[in-house]
């Protein structure tokens, strides 16, 4: 197997990256980019969502997506989400609400959820449930989760 | 204690909530080590087989590979376990269930190490499985270790069965059937181990215990304990499956083997064959009441699969026995409980521990006794629950906390009143159903129950805490931190608890029995008050004033004029004389020898109870069999809030692990596999939780504990799987006794 180039927009950085093209784009984020934000909870088998990503505006598991098939695209990672120092109005709500445990499921659920209000700024409860539903959370119940989208929609205790 | 409340109670942030919203907290598998060499483990196809040959040769020659290692490798012990030292670290003859680790592979690369594991050829001789532990308990049953497969037989008797149920004018008794549970935590079971100088070794754990880890650890390399320097990464969810080893021994072992840096992670398939599950339990129960609800007599026989090596199993099984009667008093009791060996994967500690099944079983009985009886499901309960004062069947006599049964029962009577009027959806059958629980804390009587912790007040007016048991990603270091900030009268924000390292702290035991903040708070409390003891000595010293002159207050000390001097200025002092305040304190769970019951195994009876209630409305589809839970509601004592949105994080996590268990969750072997991925295996996801909620927090203080409180790690999730099979009954009027609620169990297929 051939190694692969690709180049792409990784938190508004031009990134290149040269692996083989079996690799996942979570691979590469965690071992070659030592971003590991993203994390692994069902075996790379797209179940748990606790790798997601933005990848052009939408949530992705990237433990589905191959090196191959992010060139020219602009992917956020939770790493890419503070801005100038300051907390993303969901990471603030995530933490005003209470919706933090173990924190594993943490950094695809706010991404989830930016991809979601970046979608529809004021989704319904129900639509905040079908937009979470990729990813699994054992901790929370989902409950303060849905309560820290509805803060961040409003902007954010903290801002 | 203080008459107002600066910490305690508050809903505060967590302190380590911000950096798991940014990425930054490092969880093991995070951790950036150089020259980190990668591990991977060769598990056994089957359920049960004689090793006949391990040939390693052409495994070992592929290039990066660097050690391909079987328990004949292993320079120490070969077995370990938490109760019984039944389980091999790798295969030693034979393989006793799918998943089981045989080699150990170490490699420069993942590729390699994949490589090195498909070229491994082992020769097993398959022979005959069981996995029924009722048919595993027979003589004639494949045997699976030397003293046969029954390890733990309980025989519990109090009153005079015979006349219970002579007594009795209805007796009902059906068998209960509980399913194999994932424990589901997000963070799959990883470790890293690093070999240092001089025979060192140092080893990053996902762990409920890493004093254990050392201890097995330093067994199976054959070093001094303190050779082994065990530390956590953040660790992401146990539920009581980290009280096991969590590869912790094989990565040591790997790192021993090539004097490197090893990192184990277990794929979610290899968690689920190979890591400890929610025990499967069969409980076969007979209930006796009298025609005005009164019960008489109470017989139970149970039997657990505990698969194929002990862990927690024994252990599992008292709560599960002792709670067999619920929160009742039934004078008449007689209950056998059976640990059985089997070719299952392992099961142990979960979550509950026991509880989880002993209540599907109690609450679903009470509700068709009300049933058989006519009585409405809350006026059969209030006929029964034990009051202050009364024993349990084991002995116990219950305290004042047992003043919560009946306020449960006042607040499920009207919520369920409120879930009845709501309007059933089109084409639905609506019902709503409660259940009762009680869960026990600590490790029970006559285990060794020691939780020690220290303080320590930095020169810039920080106190910090070494905390010498893990936080699991529930919240125990900002519940410590906010019982410490109360006991010290200082801000939250002055407290920091410090992660675990076993090479300079005080052994807190195990994160588990929802017992953490209560023994840690109370060693903190302690602690607290012996440095606040420490800093006046010293002060008084300093001002060459007797110490007991001086008062401690809000972070100053206050001399007999009343002036104030701030408490930094003195560790400033302290500091320059290379004096750091310190104090620890132990705090041992109270199993007083006058109130407890001897004469039972040990690790039983277990003394102190938490109570709760839940209601749940569902709806049913009588043509499809699928149950909706649209209303729920959550009724806890918790003796005293100390963290609010922790304690409403610990039910709300634990009532949607309960619904996973009520409708979704098993662990089933499918075409002689185990269902191993969560394709299968249906976690709750956001779509399935009631979007109608209710918490209702009770606190009525329980005199033993720190500011009054009590655990809540475990119950929130034990009376949620009966609260809905009750509901579907009332709904469809279909009783299932077969967990998890299925369409096909609803309809009668």
């Amino acid at each position: 197997m051939k190694e692969i180039t690709v180049s792409f927009l990784l938190n508004g950085k031009r990134t290149s990256v040269t692996s083989l093209p079996n690799r996942t784009l979570l691979d590469v984020l965690r071992e070659d980019l030592g971003l590991t934000g993203a994390k692994d909870a069902c075996g790379g088998e797209g179940e748990c969502g606790a790798c997601t990503v933005i990848m052009n505006g939408n949530s992705v598991n990237s433990c589905l997506v191959f090196i191959g098939q992010i060139e020219g695209t602009q992917i956020t990672t939770i790493e890419g989400l503070m801005d100038k120092g300051e907390f993303h109005r969901l990471q603030k709500a995530f933490v005003e609400a209470g919706a933090v445990q173990c924190g594993f499921c943490t950094p695809g659920v706010i991404l989830t959820a930016k991809a979601l209000l970046d979608n529809d700024p004021h989704p319904t409860d129900q639509e905040i449930r079908e937009g979470l539903s990729g990813n699994l959370c054992r901790c929370t119940g989902y409950n303060k989760m849905i309560d820290a989208i509805h803060l961040a929609e409003q902007g954010g205790l903290h801002d | 204690m203080t008459d107002r409340f600066l910490a305690v109670g508050k809903s505060l942030h967590r302190k380590d909530a911000w950096d798991k919203t940014t990425g930054k907290a490092l969880y093991t598998a995070d951790i950036p080590i150089e020259n980190l060499r990668v591990g991977m483990i060769v598990r056994s196809p089957h359920h049960y087989a004689r090793i006949l040959e391990i040939d390693k040769n052409q495994s070992q020659e592929i290039p990066g590979v660097l050690a391909v290692l079987s328990s004949d490798d292993i320079p120490g012990a070969k077995v370990f376990g938490s109760l019984i030292p039944d389980q091999p670290s790798l295969a030693i003859d034979v393989v006793r269930h799918i998943g089981e680790p045989v080699v150990l592979i170490i490699a420069e690369t993942k590729q390699a190490a994949q490589e090195a594991a498909d070229q491994i050829k082992i020769s097993y001789q398959p022979l005959g499985a069981v996995f029924d532990p009722i048919q595993a308990a027979r003589e004639d049953a494949p045997r699976l270790h030397p003293d046969g497969n029954v390890i733990t037989a309980l025989n519990i008797n109090d009153g005079d069965i015979e006349k219970g149920f002579k007594e009795a004018d209805h007796i009902l008794e059906d068998t209960y059937s509980l399913p194999r549970i994932h424990p589901g935590y997000m963070e799959l079971e990883t470790s890293l181990a690093i070999w240092g100088e001089n025979q060192t070794i140092t080893v990053w754990v996902s762990s409920q215990h890493p004093f254990t880890d050392q201890d097995f650890i330093a067994a199976a390399l054959d070093l001094p304990v303190e050779n082994v320097r065990v530390k956590l990464g953040v660790i992401g969810g146990a539920f009581g499956g980290k009280e096991d080893s969590s590869l912790s021994i094989l990565a040591a072992l790997g790192a021993w083997a090539i004097k490197g840096a090893v990192r184990l992670v277990n794929t979610r398939r290899e968690s689920f064959v190979a890591h400890p599950k929610r025990h499967p339990a069969q409980i076969h129960y007979k209930l006796g009441a009298r025609s005005d609800g009164t019960f008489t007599a109470l017989k139970a026989e149970v039997h657990m699969d505990t698969g194929a090596y002990a862990s927690y199993g024994p252990a599992v099984a008292m709560i599960l026995t002792e709670t067999l009667a619920g929160s009742y008093r039934i004078p008449n009791v007689q209950v056998e409980s059976y640990v059985v060996y089997t070719n299952s994967p392992l099961s142990g500690a979960m979550r509950g521990f026991g509880s989880p099944q002993s209540h599907f079983a109690v609450e679903s009985m009470v509700d068709s006794m009300a049933e058989e009886l006519g009585m409405d499901p809350v006026q059969i309960r209030r006929a029964n629950i034990l009051k202050v004062g009364e024993k349990m069947f084991t002995g116990v006599t219950l305290n004042e906390t047992a003043n919560a049964l009946p306020i449960c029962l006042d607040q499920a009577q009207e919520i369920m009143d409120r879930f009845r009027a709501v309007e059933v959806s089109p084409g639905k059958k609506a019902g709503v159903g409660m259940a009762l629980a009680a869960q026990s804390m600590g490790l029970g009587a006559n285990v060794p129950d020691d939780s020690s912790h220290r303080l320590e007040w930095a020169p810039d007016g920080r106190v910090l805490i070494h905390l010498g048991s893990p936080d699991l990603g529930q919240g125990l270091a900002m519940a410590v931190e906010q019982i410490t900030a109360e006991a010290l009268d200082l801000p939250y924000s002055q407290v920091e608890s410090l992660p675990l390292d076993t090479l300079d702290r005080p052994n807190g035991n195990v994160t588990c029995a929802s017992r953490m903040t209560y023994m840690a708070g109370n060693a903190l409390i302690d602690a607290s008050e012996k440095l606040i003891q420490d800093l006046l000595t010293h002060a008084g010293e300093i001002l060459e004033v007797p110490a007991k002159k001086l008062i401690y207050k809000d972070g100053q000390i206050i001399k007999e004029d009343g002036s104030k001097l701030p408490v930094v200025e003195f560790l400033g002092r302290l500091a320059e004389k290379s004096i750091t305040l310190t104090s620890e304190s132990t705090f041992s769970f109270p199993y007083p020898e006058e109130t407890t019951p001897q004469d039972l195994p040990i690790g039983m009876p277990h003394v102190l109870y938490c109570f709760g209630a839940q209601v749940a409305r569902v709806e049913v589809d009588p043509d499809l069999g699928t149950v909706e839970v649209t209303h729920f509601a959550a009724i806890h004592d918790v003796g005293k809030v100390i963290s609010q949105s922790g304690v409403e994080g610990q039910i709300e996590g634990g009532v949607a692990t309960g619904l996973g268990y009520a409708l979704y969750e098993t662990m089933l072997r499918k075409d002689d596999q185990w269902v191993d991925s969560f394709t299968e295996y249906l976690l709750p996801t956001s779509k399935d939780l009631p979007t109608h909620y209710e918490n209702i927090i009770l606190e009525i203080p329980e005199a033993s504990g720190p500011y009054g409180a009590k655990g809540i790690g475990e119950i929130p999730l034990v009376p949620t799987a009966p609260a809905v099979a009750n509901a579907v009954h009332d709904a469809a009027g279909v009783r299932v006794t077969e967990l998890p609620i299925s369409p096909e169990r609803v309809l009668g297929l």
